[in-house]
């Protein structure tokens, strides 16, 4: 009994810790002064984790698509309404599916590289001979990704949305033959852009900069052998889909006034 | 220039009483030593005596617990991030395993922290890293990425690229680790001339006791978190303290145990519960 309240207690303890220095790393990296003179090593970043990440995510956005036209025309053909199919994806996709299932997706493609990358550069003492060069690795190394993350997650999930509702037009208008007008002025009349596509780049702004920071701190963190590599590699992947899952059920309660 | 004043000081670095320990382990208990500007000072003791913490501890990369580090005159662990930084610049630091940055080529390594530290123009940062990689003999293989070279030749970049900034204090973890015998005489040969020529203190932590004696002015012997035995290497060759001795002499067994504590053995292999030895526990 007394050792499930201590363990529980550590457990408390380890958590709250690392919390504070996973935010003490951000803090440094992100908060002190971004250097222009490191907007090179952003830039490369951003292709690393949005240029490379924007295949899968594009394949991903057109299934999705795809798939919410095959189905949703399934059900709303029933009530003679299949003219909302139009309105209904794109509801769906900018303001939830867009943002989580590019959310989840940069979390495995780019999160974990970024994981291995830094934890990696931990492993061989580089980040420590970074430190005794004279120059600081969260500026260096941390900083940029962090930033790349924040400015490449919302693109991608806006990508991911475009995508998908070609998708389903593709799927829905040519196909499936709903009547083409009604599929793209539902749309044009249901979907506001401060209610819901504005709401949906917010999210993923939140999931982008959560990611990064997660993929980041794990690295940073990471026991440095392979074992530790590898774990902490697992443990991105593993919080940051749970922390979009999570995060996105917070938001929509906010945002969408319940 | 502030550091005028500090030149004058005889010792380049001093630490004195100095307490560390890694969770419940202790390193160091109280240990003091100095360095002198200007020689090659040998740190050497058996393998986990803390011969690298204690340049990490000199490089501001850990704090002790108590006891003061100060290089320079300035005290280390006092020091802000940002002044930690500063004084790293003259500062060089030469990783066991080289720690070249893996995505940038053999040139680019040397030249970084010439280009995040000073704002010379390209043709003068070219014309640097080249005389820097010729002094190690590498200027051959400038495009070379880290992966292509041997262990030898990554430690020998590395070197090019600890004193790219020209630091007044080097700092060797282990340079001879792991060297075949030519590289290894090269790499003695380096630190004895950019010590003579460019008047850099040098710091070697090594176990090599003939490599290091070779060349160092100084040597400090380290044992269970203290210093038990300095001078210079002939001195301490004549020591007559037992436990530098088995060091120098390399007697596997004396006062340092060749066994690590371990239950007795005719019980342990009598007993035989294996289940404490299975690989697959």
């Amino acid at each position: 009994m007394l050792a499930n309240i201590r363990h529980l207690g550590q457990y408390g303890i380890d958590l709250l810790t690392a919390l504070g220095r996973a935010g003490s790393i951000w803090w440094q990296a992100i908060w002190r002064r971004p250097r222009l003179a490191n907007a090179h090593l952003v830039f490369r970043q951003i292709y690393q984790l949005g240029v490379l990440s924007v295949v899968i995510t594009v394949l991903s956005g057109f299934s999705i698509g795809a798939v919410l036209a095959l189905q949703g025309y399934n059900q709303l053909v029933n009530y003679g309404s299949e003219s909302a199919l139009g309105l209904g994806v794109a509801l769906v996709l900018v303001m939830e599916i867009g943002p989580v299932v590019s959310g989840l997706l940069f979390a495995g493609r780019a999160g974990s590289a970024v994981t291995a990358e830094i934890g990696l550069m931990k492993a061989t003492e580089q980040l420590s001979s970074m430190e005794m060069i004279g120059v600081d690795p969260l500026q260096r190394i941390v900083a940029p990704r962090l930033w790349a993350g924040f400015i490449s997650m919302p693109i991608l999930a806006l990508m991911f949305s475009v995508v998908g509702i070609w998708g389903s037009s593709l799927i829905g208008v040519d196909w499936l033959g709903v009547y083409e007008g009604a599929f793209w002025s539902t749309m044009q009349d249901g979907v506001d852009f401060h209610s819901h596509v504005l709401k949906g780049i917010i999210k993923s702004v939140v999931f982008g900069l959560v990611v990064t920071w997660i993929a980041v701190y794990q690295g940073y963190e990471a026991e440095p052998s392979s074992e530790g590599i590898s774990r902490a590699t697992t443990r991105t992947v593993v919080h940051s889909s749970v922390a979009v899952l999570v995060l996105d059920f917070f938001l929509t309660l906010v945002m969408f006034n319940f | 220039m502030n550091n005028d004043v500090n030149n004058a000081t005889e010792d380049h670095i001093t630490i004195s009483d100095v307490v560390f320990s890694r969770g419940r382990r202790r390193i160091f208990d109280g240990i003091s030593l100095q360095v002198p500007r200007g020689k090659i000072v040998g740190i050497m003791g058996p393998s986990g005596t803390g011969k690298t913490t204690l340049l990490r501890l000199i490089g501001g990369q850990l704090r002790p617990e108590r006891g003061i580090v100060e290089v320079d005159g300035r005290r280390i662990p006092q020091l802000s991030r940002k002044e930690l930084f500063d004084v790293r610049k003259s500062m060089g630091m030469l990783f066991q395993s080289g720690a070249l940055f893996t995505d940038l080529s053999v040139f680019d390594n040397v030249a970084f922290p010439l280009r995040v530290h000073t704002d010379l123009p390209d043709d003068m940062i070219r014309d640097l890293v080249l005389i820097k990689l010729q002094s190690v003999g590498l200027r051959g293989a400038s495009e070379l990425f880290p992966g292509e070279l041997s262990g030898g030749m990554n430690r020998r970049v590395a070197l090019a690229r600890a004193i790219a900034l020209d630091p007044r204090l080097i700092m060797y973890d282990e340079p001879f680790a792991g060297l075949d015998p030519i590289a290894l005489g090269v790499v003695v040969q380096l630190i004895k001339t950019l010590n003579h020529v460019f008047g850099m203190t040098s710091i070697i932590v090594s176990h090599d006791i003939h490599e290091t004696a070779s060349i160092a002015d100084l040597i400090y012997v380290i044992s269970d978190g203290k210093v038990i035995g300095s001078g210079a290497p002939q001195e301490l060759f004549k020591e007559d303290s037992p436990r530098i001795q088995q060091f120098i002499k390399g007697l596997p067994d004396g006062p340092v145990p060749f066994h690590y504590p371990a239950t007795d053995f005719r019980d342990q292999l009598l007993n035989r519960d294996i289940s404490n030895h299975s690989v697959f526990r």
